[in-house]
């Protein structure tokens, strides 16, 4: 079984996207691995000139810090496209993650969506393992 | 020649707002069609909700049962840019059934262009998944109809980003050729030179990646430089147009710089490959600034009809250089694939 080197976590702002980088990195630490969060951006996204997703990346620091993660094990991507064939390409190379881990539910302005849902589409064409956070980790 | 469009069916229902992929895209594309007052050469034909049996040549069963389910169910947010509502399914349909009855009577009269105007666009939906505004993918549910008829069919896709849809979906087809002009890097994030089709289908895949800036000239020097030895070796019995105008240079979703008579000389160099009179139709897919839209459904249509447009494009953007990249890199990838597929049957 191959070991896992790389864990890419999807990420767009959302608690439950927070909640898996938290569980990622806490996975991390005990495999001592690497973390890749990775962002899709969209149509919409580059609509808004308003829009900076390296913005986000300040959460990246805060969880780490709250995780005991080291900062130098973690990067930062922006990637074109919806989330589910990003996180499908973390999966390949070059990044090549050996696990991807996605919230159970991303932004949205109507939630409780099913059809489309970003993990179940990724679980479901992904060659690579995934692990989909549940929102109750979130809310908790 | 004569235009033949679909009728007007009510997509008022598919609409989120603020969301820039709305209604009154296909009022303003209507009103372009009314510019050119065509009366007695403007055919209308009324559109009709696409059956499943034309929709699973392209879509799978079990998506198209959750999507009907999922509009019916009240709709909401597929992704952060895709939405659907209520009657989200009915208008998708009637969107296909559109493309569908164009070609019909395209296929009855031997003769004229077709236009689809027809919303939610359809070149970023998959087999399985709805993306990019898309649920069905339209153009790719005319090109399977054709050709499970026998025809070859090339698909030309112009809009501002790569169609990864009609791509998917034919990605092993030999009998589909699939061209894309568009920006890249942008959404979908595919859509790079590599990617030429799969082991069945070597070289049925070209695409044409371009800057940011990228004018008309380059797009046009692209096609006859890159796709059009390709299309010629094809020898398409049919095409089929991802007419999107996100290219534009006042269109605020994308950074490529066309004016609108651009798409008219994109127009009649993609009018060349068609056979003869009645195999070529136009889809409507992006286009979201709505005067631009306007005038370059004008200028298209014009040209598709044969008249001259004025001198007013765009030249002089970057892009000419990256002409010779992608043809390396095309040719690359399908020696590679070739020599797989040849190392695949020796063992």
């Amino acid at each position: 079984m191959k070991s896992v080197a790389m864990i890419a976590v999807g990420y767009d702002g959302s608690a439950d996207a927070k909640a898996a980088l938290r569980w990622s990195l806490q996975l991390a630490r005990t495999l001592n691995a690497k973390v890749s969060v990775v962002h899709a951006r969209g149509m919409l996204e580059h609509l808004d000139a308003a829009s900076h997703p390296d913005e986000m990346r300040h959460d990246l620091s805060v969880i780490a810090q709250e995780c005991h993660f080291d900062e130098s094990n973690l990067q930062w991507l922006v990637d074109n496209g919806d989330a589910c064939s990003v996180l499908l390409r973390a999966g390949e190379e070059p990044l090549g993650a050996d696990l991807l881990v996605v919230g159970s539910r991303g932004q949205g302005k109507r939630a409780g969506l099913l059809l489309g849902s970003t993990s179940l589409a990724v679980a479901q064409h992904s060659l690579t393992p995934v692990v989909i956070v549940p929102s109750s980790r979130a809310e908790s | 020649m004569v235009l033949v469009v679909n009728g007007v069916y009510d997509d008022s229902g598919h609409e989120d707002p603020g969301h820039p992929e709305r209604p009154d895209r296909v009022t303003a594309a209507r009103a372009a069609i009314e510019d050119l007052q065509l009366g007695r050469d403007l055919i209308v034909v009324e559109p009709y909700a696409a059956t499943r049996a034309e929709l699973v040549r392209v879509h799978a069963g079990g998506y198209l049962d959750e999507l009907g389910a999922y509009c019916y169910g009240g709709g909401g947010d597929l992704d952060p840019d895709t939405y659907a509502t209520f009657d989200s399914w009915s208008i998708a349909t009637q969107a296909a059934g559109a493309g569908l009855a164009v070609i019909q009577e395209l296929q009855r009269r031997e003769a004229g262009v077709g236009f689809v105007v027809a919303r939610p666009p359809g070149h970023h939906a998959l087999s399985d998944r709805a993306m990019g505004f898309c649920l069905l993918n339209n153009v790719a549910v005319a090109a399977a109809a054709l050709r499970d008829q026998g025809e070859r069919v090339l698909i030309v896709d112009w809009d501002v980003h790569h169609g990864n849809g009609t791509q998917a979906i034919f990605w092993d087809d030999p009998r589909v050729l699939y061209v894309s002009t568009h920006q890249w890097p942008l959404y979908p994030g595919t859509g790079s030179a590599s990617e030429v089709g799969g082991g069945h289908a070597i070289d049925s895949v070209v695409n044409i990646p371009l800057p940011a800036g990228a004018t008309g000239d380059v797009l046009g020097r692209a096609i006859n430089e890159v796709a059009a030895p390709v299309i010629d070796a094809f020898d398409p019995t049919w095409v089929l147009v991802s007419a999107g105008f996100d290219a534009h240079r006042a269109d605020p979703i994308a950074e490529l710089q066309l004016a609108s008579n651009d798409f008219a000389d994109l127009t009649r160099s993609v009018a060349g490959f068609a056979p003869r009179p009645g195999r070529l139709a136009l889809f409507l897919e992006g286009g979201y600034e709505l005067e631009a839209l306007r005038s370059s459904v004008r200028a298209t249509l014009s040209a598709a009809l044969g008249e001259v447009s004025p001198d007013d494009r765009s030249h002089g953007g970057p892009g000419a250089e990256q002409i010779g990249r992608t043809q390396s890199a095309r040719r690359a990838a399908i020696e590679l694939l070739h020599a797989t597929r040849e190392e695949e049957e020796a063992s």
